[in-house]
Order: C-alpha cells, then structure tokens, then sequence
C-alpha cells in the first residue's frame, strides 16, 4: 500500500491548470474508452461483490475445499474446471470465488474500522487543534512511516496467523491515514463562509461538526476508500501469499498464488485464475477512484 | 552563507526530535510484543516440550517474566550502548546481523530506485509534451495497469518468465557483491526487476502529471517565444521545477520499497532485512523482529528528514523551517 506524502509538497504548482488544459485537449477522443473503462470497472466489482455474497448458491459450483477431479487439471468447459483444478484437485474456479470473499471481508471490514474511528477523531482533530491533534499527528506518522506488511508481521511473530488479528491491524493501522485526510478537509473548510454563518447563527460545535462540515468532508473520503480498499488487498494477499494470512484450507487470492508456485514448471497455466481476479480487483477499485477523485477536482474548482 | 548553515542544521535537529517520540511509540509496541502472545510468552515461543528450565533460562535472558515498562528502559539502555541483543536459537549479536542483511536489501532497494527513474522519467518527458496523444496514452494505460499489479504477482511471473522458461537468470540465492560483483549483479538483477516495475509506474505517473503542468507555466512560454529548443527546454527549465512532487514520493515509495522487499526476499530467497524478519517471524525470533522494527523506524525518520530538507535544495524558493 501507498500511503500519502506526510508532508504534503510545499506547493502544487498550476496543476489544476495543466491538467485541465491537458484533459481539454483529449476530452473529445478519450470520453468514449475512459467512460467505457469507468463502467467495465464497475461491473466487474459489482459482479464480484455478487459472486463472493451469494457463492454458496451459484448453480454447480463446487465447495471450495471439496476435491473435484484429478488434481492440476487444465480449464476445461464446466462450472468448477473453467480455471483448471488444484493440486489437490480442487476446482480453482470456485475457490477464486470464496477467496474474493476473504479478501472483500478482510477490506470492507477493516475499511469500516478505520473510516469511523478515522473520521471522528480527525474532526476532532482538525476542529479543536491542540493536544488531540497532535497525538493524531503522531499516530498517523508513525504509521505512515511503516509498511504496513511489516507492523502485522510483528504482530503476528507474537500472536501467529489469525484473520481476526490481520482484519483488526489493518483496521486500526488504517486509522491515521483518514484521520489525516479528514483533518486536513476539516482544517481547510473551517474557514469557509458557510460555517462562519452556521457559528454566526449561534450553531454548537457538535452541529456544525455532523450537519454542516461533515457532508462537505464525504466527497473527498469518498474517492479514497476504493484506492486504500485496493491496498488492504493487496497487503492482505501479500501476507496470505508468504503464509501469515488467512489460515488455509480457507481460500485466499494470495495463498492461492503461492500455492501455485510450486507446480508452476509443470501447469503454468492453474496459476491464471487468482492473479486475474487480484488484478482486476486492484484495477478496478483504482480506475473508480480515480474517476470519484477526478469528479471532485472539477467540483472544487467550480466553486 | 553562515545562516543557510545555521538554518539546514536547525532543520535537520527539529526534525530529528520530531522522529524521537515515533521511535519510541514503535519501539515500546515491539517490546509490548511478548505481552501479546497467548499464554506466557516463554511457553509460547519454546514449544508445548519446554522444560521449566528452559523457560527459566530464556525468562533470565530477555526478562519476557517482568513488567513491560521494566523490559522497555533495560531496552533502551542496552540500545544506547549498540546492543539490541541477541538472535534467539543462534545466538548472534542481532546488530551484527541486521547490519549484514541491510546492505544486501539497501542494494537492491538503491538499484531498483535508479533503474525505475531512468524509465520514468523519460517516458514523463516524452509523454508530457503530447498530452492525450497517442504515445502518452499508451504509456499512461500501462503504468495504471501496472500500478494495479501486486508484487506478489510480479515476481512470481517475471521469475516464470527469465528464471524457468528463458533460464537467463538465477531464480534463487545470493551472491556477496565483495566476492563476484558480477554474479552478484546477475542475482539482484530479477529482485531489482521486480520492485523497479511498480515503482517505475507510480515515478512516471507523478512526474507526468507534473511536467504538464510546468509546461504551462509563463517562463516556459517566454523560452519557448525566444525560440529554444523543446529538449533543452525540458531538460534545463523544466524538470528541475518538476522534481519537488518526485521527491515527496520518493520518501513514500520507501515504504512501498520495503514492504516489497519481504516479498521478493521471501520469493528469491535474498538473504536481506525482509528475508530476515520472515525467518525470525517464523520462530517467534522476538528480539529479532525488535530490532527491524527499530532499524527501520530509525531509517525513515532520517529519510523523511532528508526528503524534507531536500525540497530546498531542489527549489530554493521553498523556505526551510
């Protein structure tokens, strides 16, 4: 995972100019293939939140512990052979549906985690200053100074494997990037007209804070869940690909990955299914983000 | 001349002390690691067959039976004299150690930062003088697709592609750069490969976006008016003032650096840092994991510090505080 700049650089130089000048100029020859892209990418998540939510119940598909056939078989025209089978001749297919189940259990979990405690401690943050911003400051640093991967390999060194203790760190490590980026949404929109007005009509911290700052910070917080989601699984896939993630026999993308590793001389092939499906994943949450960010830029400068 | 001294010294102490309660927050939770174990921590990390000797002797030698606030100071003291202990089955000076293995993982991390800026930035170049054309396109395209690949992923199929089907590289284990420098290089080449590819991505997309940008500005157009040439142009006027946002990801991508490097570590069996802390991870090696922790918070408080200051240097319009 990227995390953001902790110190932000010292100035942005006419970037929204160029950009806007740039994506002026390629407007009329990329609308077409960006949106197509845009939508591709919407789908695909949609249809793998669906295939993860409702795996049980699609037609055919095989248990994805359950042996199917002869193992390292290669993708054959049938449900649970459409990526090949295992080395335990279990259906890949299948297993790559239950394995986005562990993957988007792991991030949407950990993503609420971080986004509730996130957002209300870096309102309080950037609303009040003083002793509570800085120990958010310190937080968030300390954090961002780390690779994630490292901080719960510690922890794991001590607790072993759990996806418990894997969904909780990520969840709590992932604190101090949305309390920074909501403090400094709140720092910036604290001196807007609208909330002097609010205070001018005699409105309460706790008021201005829920009803007036809030719906202006969501746009913003937004655009960064689908990119920070893409990292939680990318570092949930890279632990389970070194074997301190999701425990087998459970499937995971990244454990798959390594499984395959193994046999990859003999059946390079089996190894297709989980790194499409990790791949397309990250691409997808990081073109929706891009676009949710882009929406935003404009409107800002709108105003 | 004398006050621009005063003022980076300055800089660079503030900044310094700024890192100090961070070093200390991760080192205090590295040391609360033992707390965390189920059980009693000896147990834990001796195995079901321990005898209660065992357990006495490992409790006398790094004290997992005192209080946590006691094991931090006598941490801290042993630190200040360059002790951070000693391994747990093999018994080594684990400083000895880490400082063995950070240079094999600050080698490849070194090379694979050049070789990402000498394909980043100019493929920047080139595709921000056409924004939107064919060239940029094509390039911006392949840079967010693989900005989306995961480096688990890449190694297992670059290491595929050069180590088991071409054969033109080694796919594991580890050559001493002091003992054949050419052999070394042929072992850190599909190590460097790996994380370059990412990072080359992540440097090209920032450095696009930024030269664009400078490309707009008005002392741009004045030198293109005078009739400069356009290579001159970007290569004395324009990438210089590009480079400050560069910088700031550079700090950054050392995060995602590491983190990547206990991935192809792990995968090429490199004996550096990341390879290290799996081993140790595997064996409850705690003392071990401590002392990366420690190591490596210590080493991005100093990069952070020079990325900081650095941004001065690249634009002396920024002001040092």
């Amino acid at each position: 995972m990227i995390a953001e700049p902790r110190a932000q650089p010292p100035q942005a130089r006419g970037t929204l100019r160029g950009d806007a000048v740039a994506a002026h100029r390629s407007r009329s020859q990329r609308l077409g293939a960006a949106q197509l892209l845009d939508w591709l990418a919407v789908t695909y998540l949609v249809l793998v939140v669906l295939a993860a939510l409702a795996a049980e119940y699609l037609p055919g598909l095989a248990a994805p512990t359950a042996s199917v056939g002869e193992f390292s078989q290669a993708p054959t025209l049938t449900v649970n052979g459409l990526l090949g089978t295992d080395a335990l001749g279990r259906s890949i297919f299948s297993r790559v549906i239950y394995g986005a189940r562990a993957s988007l259990a792991v991030a949407c979990i950990a993503t609420a985690i971080s986004l509730t405690l996130g957002l209300a401690l870096g309102m309080l943050a950037g609303f009040y200053r003083g002793l509570i911003e800085r120990i958010v400051d310190l937080y968030a640093n300390t954090v961002a100074s780390l690779p994630p991967i490292l901080l719960i390999l510690g922890l794991v060194a001590a607790t072993g494997p759990s996806l418990f203790t894997i969904t909780a760190s990520l969840g709590i490590l992932g604190i101090g990037t949305y309390a920074r980026i909501t403090k400094g949404g709140v720092i910036a929109q604290a001196e807007r007209e609208y909330v002097l007005a609010a205070r001018a009509l005699g409105a309460k911290d706790s008021r201005i804070l829920t009803l007036e700052l809030l719906p202006n910070l969501l746009p913003t917080l937004t655009s960064v869940v689908p990119p920070l989601m893409a990292g939680l699984i990318v570092t949930e896939g890279s632990l389970s690909f070194l074997g301190y993630g999701i425990p087998p026999p459970t499937p995971s993308w990244g454990g798959m990955i390594a499984g395959s590793t193994d046999l990859l001389n003999r059946f390079p092939l089996l190894i297709f299914g989980p790194i499409l499906a990790i791949v397309l994943t990250v691409f997808s949450l990081n073109t929706v983000g891009d676009r949710l960010a882009r929406r935003i830029s404009l409107r800002e400068g709108q105003l | 001349m004398r006050s621009t001294r005063v003022l980076y010294l300055r800089a660079v102490g503030l900044r310094l002390l700024a890192g100090v309660p961070v070093f200390v927050l991760v080192t205090f939770a590295a040391t609360a690691l033992s707390d965390l174990m189920p059980g009693s921590a000896a147990q834990t990390i001796l195995g079901d067959s321990a005898t209660p000797q065992q357990i006495a002797t490992l409790n006398a030698q790094y004290g997992y039976d005192q209080p946590l606030l006691v094991r931090y100071v006598g941490w801290l003291g042993r630190l200040l004299r360059g002790d951070l202990g000693q391994t747990l089955y093999s018994q080594q000076s684990v400083f000895g150690l880490l400082l063995e293995r950070a240079a094999v993982t600050f080698e490849i991390a070194l090379l694979a930062m050049l070789v990402a800026l000498a394909i980043a930035i100019p493929l920047a170049m080139l595709s921000a003088l056409a924004p939107g054309g064919p060239l940029d396109q094509l390039v911006r395209g392949v840079s967010s697709v693989m900005l989306s690949v995961p480096i688990f992923v890449t190694v297992v199929v670059l290491g595929f592609i050069f180590a088991l089907v071409l054969r033109w590289l080694p796919a594991t284990g580890w050559i001493a750069l002091t003992s054949d420098p050419l052999g070394n290089l042929r072992q850190v080449a599909l190590p460097v490969m790996c994380i370059s590819v990412s990072q080359a991505a992540y440097f090209y997309r920032v450095t696009r976006n930024e030269i664009v940008a400078t490309l707009q500005e008005d002392f741009v157009l004045l030198a293109r008016a005078k009739g400069i040439p356009t290579a001159y142009i970007l290569l004395r006027h324009v990438l210089r003032p590009s480079l400050t946002p560069v910088l700031a990801v550079f700090g950054l991508s050392m995060t995602y650096l590491l983190g990547g490097s206990f991935i192809v570590e792990s995968y090429f069996a490199v004996p550096g840092i990341g390879w290290t802390l799996l081993s140790a991870v595997k064996i409850h090696d705690l003392p071990t994991v401590q002392g990366i922790l420690s190591v490596v918070v210590v080493v991005y408080v100093l990069v952070f510090m020079l990325v900081d200051i650095g941004y001065s240097v690249i634009d002396p319009r920024i002001e040092i505080a």
